[in-house]
């Protein structure tokens, strides 16, 4: 009887567009496409890379035939700036120029500080990446030089280092990894709500409106039973549309270069497989939640209020996460999407979890959803449901 | 067969003011026999859905007792169930499913095999006159191809006692008397019928037995010709008029 229930009620929404939809398209793959894809596209903007050769515009390239060796064997190679410099900066024709002027070379021979000039076009993200890529090597260049001066005059060089300050970063990630890695997390926690929503709606409130629950009611089945095959189908759409937010963050994240992302952090195959595990209890969880607001409401349009609020919930660990930093105690641990939030993120970013984290985590979801079920059973059993 | 014993029921809250009672069914007594149509007749409002509801299990009376079959409605639930086919006043039926699989759902959930249940329903289809639109899906049917479904779903598990909750509102003439010749077949094989309506002329044409219904209790019951010798009158209406104790 159950699995008659769940049969039916996949088969009816598969062929309800907007189900279909927000369920198996909007949540799990157009959503981690739109976020993940622009964060993966900011963040490949913003990486520096020194791996890759690139290409430097430098006007008067013949008056620091050095500094070009320098640059070329660096990776960069060296092409003639355009006729109009600033102008075509601004344009954006080329990301930034390097003039070298006329007494480059004479200051650099006398000894005195030896001009350069780096054209930027500070509003443009490339052309600001491209200049600070450009002032790095310029500064070792310089040093390389001053090195030599002073090894020339018979000082150690090292003289002039007076301070040799290391930034050590314990943390394994930062703030770039930090928001990466709640990510996964958020858009597999929206993604669940949105699977099951509609599907919720639907075989609560919606039935009611079809007036299809009376008839439904008066056959020969418990309100348990009833109950549990319309779960087991919200669990289905809930459940698949997790695992295809999954493989969509996978495939967006392939594009992702480890630099890029802050070094430690990871989202490979066994990572994203693992962090899936970790908030499979959610299905349960959301599912019952889902029923649960359906259950309780009068109609189809109140039920998509409350529920819309509810979309709320899955937020809220992110942005509080984002501001206050809560220390993973046991309890917090127990609580539903906080700790998985927590969790992911840890995942994401290779750290060490504690078992009795994920025990704790899986527990409290676990009983929170069977407790949310019963709260279902017990509204369907009320004579107002009617 | 039904024995109502005594029904009452009262809910508490209307829309708008939670704590109002409203005294839906005051006192309901009435029996319906096997192989009978029994007519539940009364105006809007007069507690009629509320009787039927009760009988089907769907909400407890809060006072007096009731059986189908001799199962009690109120302690014997699922029996009573099992017994008993309801089609409410709505037909309440899936948009996106088709006609074939809103009945073959029902059958399903009766606990029916995946065999008997295509057996059954081929031959509801072919009793009913649905084979025309037996595939098709039923968002944009008629009224009358609706009851016809909503009636095989209630048939599907051949219960013996059958609850149309007015099952020709909306219906055309055709469809009413094709509707009509139907009720009487399921009487004449032997089933219990309790319909409900506020149409005289309805439940004239139809009725074995007539109980009137009016502000939650029977005020009379019988044949309709035990119904107009009784009040002295010579049609349904005017019976029905000084059966609820209104003047004439």
């Amino acid at each position: 009887m159950v699995s008659v229930m769940l049969w039916k009620e996949i088969v009816d929404n598969l062929r309800d567009r907007q189900t279909v939809f927000y369920a198996l398209l909007f949540g799990p793959v157009l959503l981690p496409l739109l976020i993940g894809g622009a964060l993966v596209a900011s963040l490949k903007q913003a990486a520096v890379s020194f791996d890759e050769p690139s290409p430097i515009a430098v006007s008067y390239s013949e008056r620091a035939p050095n500094l070009m060796k320098f640059l070329h064997s660096n990776n960069m190679d060296v092409e003639p700036a355009p006729a109009e410099i600033e102008a075509s900066v601004r344009r954006g024709d080329v990301p930034v120029v390097l003039e070298i002027p006329q007494d480059f070379a004479t200051a650099l021979r006398s000894g005195t500080p030896a001009p350069l000039i780096i054209h930027v076009n500070d509003g443009d993200k490339h052309s600001a990446k491209e200049a600070r890529k450009l002032n790095t090597l310029l500064n070792a260049y310089a040093q390389t030089i001053n090195a030599l001066r002073m090894q020339h005059r018979g000082i150690d060089p090292s003289v002039f280092n007076s301070v040799n300050v290391t930034l050590q970063d314990v943390s394994s990630n930062g703030f770039r990894g930090q928001l990466l890695a709640s990510i996964l997390p958020f858009l597999l926690i929206v993604a669940m709500v949105m699977g099951g929503f509609y599907l919720a709606i639907d075989t609560t409130a919606g039935e009611r409106e079809r007036q299809s629950l009376e008839p439904l009611l008066s056959l020969p089945m418990s309100r348990y039973k009833l109950v549990l095959g319309k779960y087991l189908a919200v669990l289905t759409f809930v459940g698949l549309s997790s695992i295809l937010t999954a493989i969509s963050l996978f495939l967006v994240f392939r594009f992702l270069s480890p630099e890029a992302a802050g070094g430690v952090i990871s989202f490979d195959g066994p990572t994203i497989t693992r962090a899936w595990l970790l908030a499979s209890p959610l299905v349960f969880f959301i599912a019952a939640v889902l029923m649960t607001v359906a259950a309780s409401t009068q109609s189809t349009k109140e039920a998509q209020t409350y529920l819309g609020l509810l979309m709320v919930f899955p937020m809220a660990p992110f942005f509080i996460l984002q501001f206050v930093n809560i220390k993973s105690v046991n309890l917090t641990m127990a609580l539903p999407m906080l700790s998985q939030y927590q969790l992911l993120e840890r995942v994401v970013l290779q750290d060490d979890i504690s078992y009795i984290h994920i025990g704790l985590s899986i527990a409290g979801t676990l009983l929170s959803a069977v407790l949310l079920y019963l709260a279902a059973v017990k509204l369907y059993s009320r004579e107002k449901i009617l | 067969m039904i024995h109502a014993d005594h029904l009452s029921k009262t809910f508490v809250g209307v829309p708008g003011q939670p704590k109002r009672k409203v005294v839906a069914v005051e006192s309901v007594s009435f029996k319906a026999e096997d192989g009978r149509i029994t007519g539940l007749l009364g105006p809007n409002g007069a507690g009629k859905s509320t009787t039927l509801r009760m009988l089907a299990t769907l909400i407890r009376p809060d006072s007096g007792k009731a059986s189908i079959d001799g199962y009690s409605v109120t302690n014997d639930v699922l029996s009573v169930r099992q017994h008993l086919g309801f089609m409410p006043h709505n037909a309440g039926i899936y948009p996106r499913l088709t006609s074939r699989e809103n009945i073959e759902y029902y059958a399903r959930l009766c606990g029916m095999n995946k065999k008997t249940t295509k057996v059954r329903v081929d031959e509801l289809i072919d009793m009913l006159d649905m084979g025309k639109f037996a595939d098709r899906r039923s968002a944009g049917f008629s009224q009358g191809q609706k009851t016809k479904v909503a009636l095989a779903r209630a048939l599907v598990h051949r219960p013996q006692t059958i609850l149309l909750d007015e099952p020709t509102n909306g219906l055309d003439v055709m469809a009413t008397r094709s509707l009509r010749e139907i009720i009487r077949k399921l009487a004449s094989d032997g089933h219990c019928i309790v319909f409900s309506s506020h149409i005289m002329q309805e439940v004239a044409a139809l009725c074995d037995e007539i109980a009137i219904i009016s502000s939650g209790n029977i005020s009379m019951t019988g044949a309709l010709d035990t119904l107009l010798e009784n009040t002295g009158q010579q049609s349904l209406e005017d019976a029905f008029v000084v059966a609820i104790g209104g003047e004439l």
